[in-house]
Order: structure tokens, then C-alpha cells, then sequence
């Protein structure tokens, strides 16, 4: 539970610093909001070392602004060249393409906090 | 007007997701809670409790997985005397029936059911059934042929029938063949976050444990008030599990009785299984969401938690439905609710990947599971959600369209096993005496 209410409040400081530092808005900053609640709910009620966590949440922060901006820049550099069917077609995916990056992040930073025991071995155990 | 009855239903569904999600993470929560406490102090208490059991093996077509199975049901630990195995030959075409026969020649505890053509290819809960008429046990068991259960696995699910409110047992099925290829590994996922997480959730919050069909068994007794399985319903599983609730009795799931399945090792093969997983799971639906509703043996939570459980499949089929009607909404902008709620929607979609289990549910299990590689593969488990909606929405359509004709199309489309997974067992070719 402390981890869970350190994790949150760290979330909205890095949050507030990423709006103010880079002027950040709209779309790019809720889904850092988001990426920020998914991962302390999914992540910091697990066993490991907190200070692991809160750098993974910060460099997931980092990666989640960076991929904004060159997908958005992509986006629209494309839009300029293929017009509104790539605007209209991106407008429905973003939201996909943006979430692959949050649910992927989440998966690897899961395997760094994780345990190395593997379950595979249980097949042995049912000799 | 028509804006109006598309943006109520966009939210109604957005709504809908979200409970799901919030139901899934207090699983997941709760299943975290519990990780860490012994489960086997369980077995020592009740280890006098030894009734007659008797263990159903459903068989069509089955010869290269049986042999692997009846072996095994040799090595089991729970006494002999006490044990009888059933093996339902339903109409096999193959060597199954010789197979079985000859274990059954071998092993006075194991007889075999021979179903001719026209009795048998009916489904499972028909073979079942036939079955169940030369059961002399106190308990019912049932594995699918393609099933490899631990020695001690029929002690690990007989005990809990100490307790007179327990009507069924489950137990935990985990993936033999799961580093096959990427079909079975996603469906390993799928496993670990329906049982390591779903069905232990549910069993420790004294919700709805559902019976797989497989791994599991009944009160014989019960089963028999009960008219056995229904043999109109392709998710008899499902059916039984909540005519089991409705009986004031509950399931009871022991995560530590494990049993290894072979799990389906192409995407035409997964097509099929989920189709009659998802179309048997909605003729449920159809037929207990009211009286799950106006039972009186379930709590408000229960009924929640069943309400949920028994509408799952459908969920695929309603996220395409709120997407459909969610890029007219957005790009019409007729409302200003709906970008927010656009976004809220895909965040569910997402979320829902996988066997119907959230992401976060599924990497919680991996993680309790100590599978750190299998977490990698967490992302992909959107191909297997995208592939469950048009699994759903044609299952939907196909069962709406024969009760519009007053048809009941049950047809059973049994999901092949190659057999592949023996090379996962070890010395499986030594022990193995034929």
C-alpha cells in the first residue's frame, strides 16, 4: 500500500514537471497520465525494491515523451504528404499505437522487478 | 435522436468496461494478497477423507494423447481400491478404443464405454453422460484425454468434499506444450491469467469459481439431482457451474492440484475451440442470467460477480459494436463527452486483451508464476483479443440465427491434439510400455 500511494504521488509530480518543463498538452500528456496510473497500479503493488520502480516509472515517462514526439512528428510529416485518409487513419490507430508502447513497458519493466524462478520447471515437479 | 441513442450507448458500454477492469484488478489485488500463504496445510488435515471416486475420460479420436493419459492415471497415488476410470469411447475412428481397451485388459480399475456411431459424436456432455450411468463413486472426476494431471492430484481435489457446501472441485490447468510455437505460448498467457488469477480471485472473495470441465469433478450426488450435463448447451462446464450456485452449493477451486494440457497449436484449431467456448458461453448466458438474477441461494456479489462471468463473451462483440459507434461520435463531434470517453474506450479495449483477462491481470500472474520470459510476450496478447472479436461476433450471430429459426445448431467441433505435447513430458518414451 505504501508503494501504491508513493508510486501515485510520484506519478503526478513527474506528470506536473513534464506539463511545465516541456509545455506539454492535449493527447501527448494524457497519455502519459494514463501510462503513469496503469503502471503504479499494475506494477508498485508487486514485491521489489521501490527505488527500481520509481526509476522504471521515470524512464517510462521519458521513453512515453520521446515516442510522442517522433510519432507525432511522423504523423504529421505523413499527413502533409498523403492528406486527410492518413489523418482520418491515424486519428483511429494513435490511441492503439500509443497503448502497445505503455502495455509493452510495463511487460519488460515486469521482468526487472520480477523474480528469476521459472514455472516451467513444474512439469518435473509432478513425478 | 439517433446521436442521442448511439452516444447513450457508447457511454453505457464505456461503463461496462470499465467494471470489467475494475472487477479484474481487485482479482488481481487479491491474488497478490494471497500469494504468499502455504496451500498445502489443506492436504495433511484432511488426508483421512478418502471416498470412492470414480474419473470420466471423454475420448473421440484421441489415440495419440490417450495412452499418455491412461498411463498416468496407472501412476496416481490415490488407492486403487477406491478408484474406478471410465474411458467413453465416443465413435472413434482411430486406435483409441484399442488403446483403452488394452489398458482396460491390464487394469481391473478401468473399464472402457464403447459408443457406436449412432450413439456417440455428439459432444462431451453426451459422453459424459454415458458415462456417468456406470459411475459407482461417491465423487466425479472428468480430464480430457489430452490431459496430464499430477500423481497426487485426485487426493489434492477429494479433500475439499469435507465440506458439505462444496458441490464441485477445479483445479489448475497450466500448458504442457506451451514452447511449441507462439499459438500456445499465448495461450499459456491466457491460462495463467485465467486460473493463476481469475479463478483463485474469485475463489478467495467467495465469488463465482467456475468448473472448467476438465481437471475437476462433482459431488455425485448433486450431479444426479442435477439431471447431469445439458447435453443442448456447448459450454456444459458453465451450464453445470451455475446450476451447481443455484443449488445453494459452491465450487471450490485448489490452485496447487495442477494438470498439463495440451493446448491447440495453430490459429484455425484456436478458431474453433473459442467458437464453441464463446458460443456455448452465450446459450448460458441466455439461460441463467435471470435466475442468477432472482436466485436466492447467491449474495448481491455473487450475482454481480456470476452476471459478469456469464456475459464475458460478449464483450468482444460489444467492444466492436462501441468502436463502430464510437468514430462516427468522434468524428461528427456532436458531443463533447465522447473524445474523453474515446480514449477511456480503447484504454478497456486494450486492457481487455487475451483470454478476457486485462493485461496487468496476466503479467501479475507471470510475474507470481516467477515466468519472467513469458512476460515479454504480454503485448501480443492483442492478436488473440482482435482474433476473439470476430470468433464472438460470428458465434453471436450464428446462435441468434437459430433461435430465429427455432433450430438448435450444436454441432460439436472437436479440437484435435497431435500428440505433440509428449516430448514435453520427461522419459515419457521409457515409462511408456507399448
Amino acid at each position: 500500500m505504501r508503494h501504491l500511494i508513493l508510486g501515485f504521488t510520484a506519478g503526478t509530480i513527474i506528470s506536473l514537471i513534464f506539463y511545465y518543463l516541456f509545455q506539454i498538452s492535449g493527447e501527448p500528456l494524457k497519455l502519459l497520465i494514463l501510462f503513469n496510473f496503469l503502471f503504479v497500479s499494475a506494477l508498485f503493488p508487486l514485491n521489489g525494491s521501490l527505488r527500481r520502480k520509481l526509476v522504471l516509472l521515470l524512464a517510462g515517462n521519458f521513453i512515453g515523451f520521446l515516442w510522442n514526439n517522433i510519432l507525432y512528428l511522423f504523423a504529421f510529416s505523413a499527413a502533409e504528404h498523403f492528406g486527410v485518409i492518413f489523418s482520418t487513419l491515424f486519428l483511429i490507430l494513435s490511441p492503439f499505437l500509443n497503448l502497445f508502447w505503455i502495455v509493452s513497458f510495463c511487460s519488460i519493466s515486469l521482468t526487472l522487478i520480477s523474480p528469476s524462478k521459472s514455472k516451467r520447471g513444474a512439469i518435473t515437479n509432478a513425478y | 435522436m439517433l446521436i442521442e441513442f448511439l452516444e447513450v450507448s457508447f457511454i453505457f458500454l464505456t461503463f461496462l468496461m470499465i467494471a470489467y477492469l475494475i472487477r479484474h484488478y481487485l482479482f488481481t489485488l487479491t491474488v497478490l494478497r494471497n500469494s504468499k500463504k502455504d496451500k498445502t496445510e489443506g492436504i495433511a488435515q484432511n488426508k483421512a477423507y478418502t471416498p470412492k471416486v470414480s474419473i470420466l475420460i471423454p475420448a473421440r479420436n484421441e489415440e495419440h494423447v490417450i495412452e499418455r493419459l491412461l498411463h498416468r492415471i496407472t501412476e496416481l497415488t490415490y488407492s486403487k481400491d477406491k478408484l474406478q476410470v471410465i474411458v467413453i469411447d465416443d465413435a472413434s475412428e482411430d486406435a483409441t478404443g484399442k488403446i483403452a481397451e488394452q489398458y482396460s485388459k491390464d487394469y481391473e480399475y478401468i473399464t472402457v464405454v464403447k459408443r457406436n456411431r449412432e450413439e456417440g459424436g455428439r459432444g462431451k456432455a453426451s459422453a459424459l453422460n454415458a458415462g456417468m450411468q456406470h459411475a459407482k463413486g461417491e465423487i466425479i472426476l472428468c480430464f480430457d484425454a489430452d490431459y496430464y494431471p499430477q500423481k497426487n492430484i485426485v487426493e489434492k481435489l477429494v479433500k475439499e468434499f469435507i465440506d458439505p457446501k462444496v458441490g464441485a472441485v477445479q483445479g489448475r490447468v497450466v500448458v504442457l506444450n506451451e514452447p511449441q510455437n507462439i499459438v500456445t505460448r499465448l495461450v499459456a498467457l491466457e491460462r495463467i491469467g485465467g486460473y493463476r488469477v481469475d479463478q483463485e480471485a474469485r475463489d478467495k472473495l467467495g465469488l463465482v469459481t467456475q468448473f472448467g470441465g476438465t481437471v475437476g469433478g462433482f459431488r455425485r450426488s448433486l450431479l444426479e439431482s442435477l439431471g447431469g450435463w445439458d447435453e443442448t448447451i456447448l459450454a456444459e462446464d458453465t451450464d453445470l457451474t451455475f446450476r451447481v450456485y443455484l443449488a445453494g452449493y459452491r465450487v471450490k477451486y485448489v490452485a496447487d492440484a495442477e494438470c498439463y494440457e495440451e493446448a491447440v497449436e495453430n490459429w484455425r484449431a484456436y478458431w474453433k475451440q473459442r467458437y464453441r467456448w464463446a458460443k456455448g458461453h452465450m446459450q448460458c448466458a441466455f439461460k441463467h442470467s435471470l435466475s442468477v438474477l432472482k436466485s436466492k441461494n447467491l449474495r448481491l456479489v455473487e450475482k454481480i460477480d456470476g452476471l459478469l462471468l456469464l456475459n464475458v463473451y460478449f464483450m468482444p462483440v460489444l467492444i466492436l459494436f462501441s468502436w463502430i459507434v464510437g468514430v462516427p461520435l468522434f468524428f461528427l463531434k456532436f458531443s463533447q463527452w465522447i473524445p474523453a470517453f474515446w480514449t477511456v474506450a480503447v484504454i478497456s479495449l486494450y486492457s481487455s486483451v487475451g483470454n478476457f483477462a486485462p493485461f496487468y491481470e496476466v503479467a501479475v500472474g507471470a510475474y507470481i508464476d516467477g515466468r519472467t520470459r513469458a512476460q515479454w510476450l504480454i503485448p501480443l496478447l492483442i492478436f488473440t483479443f482482435l482474433y476473439n472479436i470476430p470468433i464472438c461476433t460470428k458465434a453471436l450471430l450464428d446462435l441468434l440465427i437459430s433461435k430465429l429459426r427455432g433450430k438448435i445448431d450444436n454441432h460439436w467441433e472437436k479440437t484435435p491434439h497431435t500428440g505433440n505435447g509428449n516430448c514435453y513430458i520427461m522419459n515419457h518414451a521409457k515409462t511408456i510400455k507399448r
